[in-house]
């Protein structure tokens, strides 16, 4: 099963997935037009802050299986694209009742007017793993645009197995007592990072 | 291979540049083409100008697509704040260039005067006679040096006025003044404009939209009526006004069996030097030592511009040929001064024997050989440098040599002075063709290189239609040195031109196309326009007069295309400035400066669009002057070509 994993230890919180979201599911696909359009295109991946200063995890819909969402639409607007596994939302079947959204475990079904509608109102609006992209063999909107590694785009088993592999390799040098050499992140990031704790925790110190 | 599969073909419209492009690809070798594509997709924030990092609060966003995301910045900016100040400090840094580089003239002027310039001399008496008039000093029974020491110190302070006016912009017609006046927008000074953009930037001082863009056009009115102008003039008066010449251009202009010295860069101090220096008996003997048949200078950019019009010294390329012409594996030292030098050129440089050699106190580049340049031990340390090209010659590799046959023939150096000597002394027969339509108006078309553009292919489609159309351009900077190659500055060209300019060029001898120098020559152009428009009784924006930047990337542009504005000329940019994410803003700069400052911006990518465009505003200014006219919207836009 392909899907799009997340690292949340790279995201930089820059939220060039959102704009790249927006753009890929707006009518024009241009982002200088796609600001301008009616029906305003809306991002299906939200970056959230972390607890921590400086730390964000990308959010989107991780087309569950079974899928709440599907199983509790009454319209049957939510369905799974049997080629590529997606959970898709006919937005002209949607009568916006937000059933869905209520059992989304990851709460990322929003309700906006879409230009796929007929009708002008809010639908469900979840991502879709750009499945025109996919038959093109493209990689979704959000992964093209991560350029730090946060969003990556494959077999998720194999994924799983890359991210085990190096956690093993940096759990194994910790264990020797050495120099983190296969460290993951950069020394100016994990700096930057242990800044933000940092600060985050001077606020709390205050606080108690 | 189909050409459509061929990516050099893609990447750009130069012959040369296409093949050094596939020797590349074979070579494995990175260029600015490969770096961009590793950047796509860009920034959405900050193409639409949508992001800040002024101060620590932030860095903060405004979210285009969703109102429910975020705003307003941190101390509560709006999108219409966010998109000026970026704006504004573009115009500054832009601003900031151009006049440090009129600066450095005036300081190597000022040394001049003083005879403490090592190379040096006044060579044009009669520029130094009538800017010393402009400025209300006295030249009778005076030595040049003396009336230079004042003149110099006299334009030095124009960087340091605080009160202004600047002399120059009054070159400007008395209604274009009495506007800048009227607005509040007449620059007092150089530095203090650019200093005070930075100061309305910083958190907290001016948020008002209209209010921050106003003294964006201060700003770069200094540039181009001041610190850009102090830069031409003063180079004219120290390195001669330039004078039609020819000359060759693109890559084939490098030769096998000589040591290949690249100026590249902006100033003219440096580059003049080391032409000097490239004739000295002594280095051209060393050479024929070193196995070479002689010393051969070639320009790259701006600074070639500078000896391709004073010298007719034959030019390399434009912006995006210059890791190119160390592809060639053919040049011993690339010598470079200030802006628009890649700092990718000392790494690919390792992969040949090629030299990077830095000169400015001002630039280094990691990886490159820094020899400092000053304006008293000019001479010497030119001398210092072509030596050291001379003696990597032994170092070049034979076997990785493959230089480019494209050159052409161009004739440049089209000053306003020697504009009006080939005119016969008087801009009356020029304004006699506008004025019976012969010629249907000027076009200024310049700006630099930008690799989301197909290389030259947006400055060649602009002026092949604008001639065609029977509209005279005049360019300056990557533009010139794009129509250069193509053979667009031959006289010979005028038969690409309508019947009407045709007739004018032929004439008079003088190509459809006037390379008027590098980018602080436009300069040139609006004194040209500012002298046409007295002439006519009336304001450049009333003129048949329209501009481009077709591929334009430098924030230099952002200023350049602000103060052309501010004149009054309508201005098409190629490339989408950052400036969209703010409706209000892009608003103002497309229509509403119409109302204010009498011209407006447009984007249009498209060359053969956008050529329709300056074709509409000059026929429709041609109209308001009661001139013969064509109607401008019966002229037919084209459909947009898509990929």
């Amino acid at each position: 099963m392909k899907t799009v994993f997340v690292n949340p230890e790279r995201c930089i919180g820059c939220k060039q997935c959102q704009i790249a979201c927006a753009v890929e599911h707006s009518k024009s696909k241009n982002l200088y037009q796609a600001i301008a359009e009616d029906r305003k295109p809306r991002p299906r991946i939200l970056v959230g802050p972390g607890v921590v200063l400086d730390t964000s995890f990308p959010n989107k819909c991780r087309h569950c299986e079974p899928a709440p969402c599907m199983s509790v639409c009454p319209t049957g607007a939510i369905s799974r694209d049997g080629d590529t596994g997606t959970v898709v939302v006919d937005a002209d079947k949607c009568i916006t009742c937000a059933m869905c959204a209520m059992v989304c475990p990851f709460d990322v079904i929003t309700f906006y007017p879409s230009y796929k509608a007929t009708l002008d109102k809010a639908v469900a609006i979840k991502c879709d793993h750009c499945i025109e992209r996919l038959r093109r063999d493209e990689v979704p909107a959000c992964v093209e645009a991560c350029k730090v590694g946060a969003l990556v785009f494959g077999d998720i088993n194999e994924l799983v197995k890359a991210a085990r592999t190096k956690l093993a390799q940096t759990v194994s040098v910790a264990v020797g007592q050495i120099e983190p050499a296969t460290a993951r992140l950069p020394a100016n990031v994990e700096a930057w990072r242990d800044l933000g704790r940092a600060v985050t925790q001077a606020g709390r110190e205050v606080e108690s | 291979m189909t050409a459509l599969e061929d990516r050099a073909v893609q990447r750009s419209v130069d012959p040369a540049t296409q093949s050094m492009l596939r020797i590349a690809e074979k070579q494995g070798i990175e260029t600015v083409w490969e770096r961009l594509e590793a950047q796509l997709p860009q920034c959405g924030y900050g193409e639409l100008g949508l992001c800040c990092r002024h101060c620590n609060m932030g860095p903060c966003r405004i979210d285009p697509f969703d109102d429910t995301g975020p705003q307003k910045g941190v101390c509560g900016a709006t999108a219409d704040t966010l998109v000026a100040r970026g704006l504004l400090r573009a115009i500054a840094a832009g601003a900031a260039a151009h006049s440090d580089h009129g600066r450095d003239i005036a300081h190597t002027f000022l040394l001049t005067a003083e005879g403490k310039s090592g190379g040096y001399e006044i060579k044009d008496e009669a520029k130094l006679a009538a800017l010393a008039a402009e400025y209300d000093i006295a030249t009778e029974g005076r030595s040049k040096e003396d009336v230079a020491l004042e003149l110099a110190h006299a334009i030095h302070a124009e960087f340091g006025n605080q009160s202004g006016p600047i002399r120059f912009t009054r070159r400007a017609p008395a209604a274009r003044v009495a506007l800048w006046e009227k607005l509040g927008v007449d620059p007092r000074g150089v530095d203090r404009e650019i200093v005070e953009c930075m100061h309305r930037t910083h958190i907290g001082v001016d948020h008002d939209y209209v209010h921050i863009i106003l003294h964006g056009l201060r700003t770069s009115i200094s540039d181009g009526w001041g610190g850009s102008m102090i830069a031409t003039e003063l180079s004219d008066v120290l390195f001669g006004t330039p004078e039609p010449v020819m000359s060759t251009a693109n890559l084939g202009v490098l030769k096998e069996n000589e040591v290949n010295i690249v100026a590249h860069g902006h100033e003219p101090t440096l580059s003049e030097m080391i032409v000097a220096a490239a004739l000295d008996p002594g280095l051209a003997a060393l050479a024929k030592e070193k196995g070479a048949e002689g010393i051969n200078v070639v320009g790259m950019c701006c600074t070639g511009n500078e000896i391709l019009m004073r010298h007719g010294v034959p030019i390399a390329g434009n912006f995006l040929q210059q890791e190119l012409a160390v592809i060639t594996g053919a040049v011993e030292a690339v010598i470079v001064d200030v802006q628009c030098i890649m700092p990718a050129l000392p790494d690919l440089a390792q992969c040949y024997h090629t030299e990077i050699i830095s000169t400015s106190p001002k630039a280094k580049f990691p990886g490159a050989t820094h020899i400092e340049f000053n304006e008293e031990q000019a001479f010497d340390i030119a001398k210092t440098i072509v030596r050291r090209a001379v003696e990597n010659y032994p170092n070049r590799s034979r076997e990785r040599v493959s230089i480019p046959d494209d050159k052409t023939e161009c004739m440049v150096g089209f000053s306003v002075e020697a504009i009006v000597k080939a005119l016969g002394g008087t801009l009356e027969p020029l304004l006699d063709a506008i004025r019976n339509g012969t010629i249907r108006g000027i076009a200024g078309v310049v700006g630099c290189n930008n690799p989301k553009v197909r290389h030259d292919y947006g400055h060649l489609g602009l002026v092949e239609d604008l001639i065609a159309n029977d509209v005279l351009v005049v360019n300056t900077g990557c533009n010139a040195i794009a129509c250069a190659k193509a053979g667009l500055l031959l006289p010979e060209a005028a038969e690409q031109a309508g019947d009407g300019l045709k007739a004018v060029c032929q004439a008079l001898g003088v190509p459809p196309v006037l390379h008027m120098g590098s980018c602080v020559d436009i300069s040139r152009i609006l004194v040209a326009c500012g002298a046409i428009a007295n002439a006519l009784g009336v304001d450049i924006s009333d003129l048949p007069v329209a501009g481009a930047a077709p591929e334009w990337m430098s924030e230099k542009a952002v200023s350049i295309g602000t103060y052309v504005v501010s004149s009054g000329i309508f201005t098409v940019l190629g490339t989408v400035p950052q400036v969209l994410g703010s409706p209000n803003v892009t608003s103002l700069l497309t229509a509403g400066a119409e109302d204010v400052i009498g011209a407006t911006f447009a984007v249009e990518p498209d060359p053969h669009r956008a050529a329709v465009l300056m074709l509409r505003r000059i026929e429709s200014k041609r109209k308001a002057l009661g001139l013969p006219f064509v109607d401008p919207e019966s002229i037919a836009m084209p459909e947009p070509v898509t990929a």
